[in-house]
């Protein structure tokens, strides 16, 4: 018990580097969001589209990204690629942020394709019989209702990505969780630093949550 | 002018269309009548090629359709205005972004002229005081009103309505057979499906009477209410009238 009460007190002048570690984690899951969201879209696309070479490759990177482990890809892609094309030092937050956001682009496009399909397809038919062409209403009449449909999951994927960010702590990126592992390296203890870093995440993930439920909330209203 | 000609449609094994032909010449009013799963459905989206037909030719105008590339499919079906049962309007936009929409995006309408256009359809339907209204906050013969004049707003040649009023609580029926009529009366050229027998002998030119995917009877509203010459359109009436 003493131990690691002095643990504690080792620890509190860390506590800051720890926590601002936070926004490392944050940046991580909103880049690999905007990027996931993007290819997700596109995916989505190529996997409801009639085009059979785009779906059928669709299907595949969908099934690659997601039958893999994540901690896998992230060494293939700091470790491995580099290595193979002689490409030397790469930065790892930009190599996290890809990988992640190329993961996140496999699941969410599963949402996406969801999303779309939930919407009535008498929409498609009433902008089809005003004149309107594929492009035009896939973007402004089709998406932004699926993408309403499909809000909830989709922050449920941003909190998922948040909390796997702490993988990139393999990659020496500083995120939370490194911070809290160099710090009880420093100290010799793990238990507080580590403690730290779990409440962080947990506060985190409630406050998405929180902000999620009443986007939802908000959403509904206008229904 | 619109001509069917010969039109076959099937789902796998099912022959819902088996040698439909048909024309409608300017400023007609065509009402469909028939029983539930006769084709009268499918073969007005066949008109506008929302469904393809296996077999036979679709001309508006000059154009045979089904001859067409998709991309000049798209633009002939700019000067033939579809109503739905289920309205689909859609539900993320006021019902003067839903009028305004299409003309802009396809017509390429600036926003003033679009807007002044829609309100001036609005009136013509006596929804303007709903116009910055979400679809969900009108009742069905109102979002049924609002999809016709978005149709309007494109500046239709043709029309085809398919079941407008099936959706609707029966109070609401008149409200949007009213605004169908001074349509028909001001010498739009039309195909009306529909199980309103009283307004079908009302605007009608010609009915037409399909049964299992053909047509039985073409005739006036007034021979067919009266003497019709099949026994199932016979038995057919006997039921609903």
């Amino acid at each position: 018990m003493n131990e690691l009460i002095t643990g504690f007190k080792q620890m509190a002048p860390s506590i800051p580097y720890i926590i601002n570690g936070v926004w490392v984690s944050l940046g991580i899951a909103l880049g690999a969001s905007i990027l996931g969201f993007i290819g997700g879209i596109l995916l989505s696309l190529c996997k409801i589209g009639q085009v059979k070479i785009l779906s059928g490759l669709a299907h595949v990177y969908t099934s690659i990204f997601r039958g893999t482990p994540l901690i896998l890809q992230l060494a293939i892609a700091y470790f491995g690629i580099p290595q193979l094309f002689q490409m030397g030092d790469v930065n790892p937050l930009t190599c996290a942020i890809i990988t992640f956001g190329l993961n996140s682009a496999a699941y969410m496009s599963e949402i996406i394709r969801s999303g779309i399909n939930a919407v009535d397809k008498g929409q498609f038919e009433a902008s089809k019989a005003l004149g309107v062409s594929y492009w035009p209403t896939m973007k402004d009449i089709i998406l932004p209702q699926a993408i309403k449909n499909i809000l909830p999951a989709m922050m449920n994927e941003f909190i998922t990505l948040t909390k796997d960010s702490a993988i990139v702590s393999t990659i020496s990126v500083t995120d939370m969780m490194r911070r809290s592992q160099i710090v009880a390296a420093n100290i010799f203890s793990y238990f507080p630093p580590m403690l730290v870093s779990l409440v962080m995440y947990y506060i985190i993930v409630m406050a998405l949550t929180y902000l999620g439920n009443r986007l939802e909330r908000r959403m509904r209203r206008s229904d | 002018m619109i001509k069917a000609e010969h039109i076959y449609k099937n789902f796998g094994d099912i022959h819902v269309l088996k040698d439909v032909s048909m024309e409608v010449n300017k400023g007609e009013v065509v009402v469909i009548i028939g029983p539930s799963g006769s084709g009268k459905s499918t073969f007005l989206r066949c008109i506008n090629l929302l469904e393809e037909p296996t077999k036979g030719q679709v001309q508006i105008d000059d154009q045979n359709l089904t001859e067409l590339s998709p991309k000049q499919v798209v633009k002939v079906r700019e000067k033939v205005g579809m109503v739905f049962q289920h309205f689909y309007l859609f539900p993320h936009k006021t019902v003067l972004e839903n009028l305004i929409y299409a003309p802009m995006k396809v017509k390429g309408l600036s926003r003033d002229e679009a807007v002044a256009r829609a309100k001036e359809l609005l009136k013509k339907v006596g929804l303007f005081d709903k116009i910055n209204q979400y679809p969900n906050k009108l009742s069905g013969g109102q979002q049924q009103r609002v999809a016709i004049a978005r149709s309007l707003a494109m500046e239709p040649d043709y029309m085809l309505f398919d079941e407008p009023t099936s959706a609707l609580d029966p109070e609401m029926v008149k409200e949007v057979l009213d605004v169908i009529q001074s349509l028909a009366e001001s010498g739009m050229t039309m195909i009306i499906v529909t199980h309103e027998m009283g307004f079908a002998k009302m605007v009608a030119d010609k009915v037409i009477f399909m049964d299992d995917g053909q047509i039985l009877e073409s005739n006036t509203p007034e021979n067919f209410f009266n003497h019709p010459s099949t026994e199932r359109a016979k038995d057919f009436l006997q039921k609903i009238l």
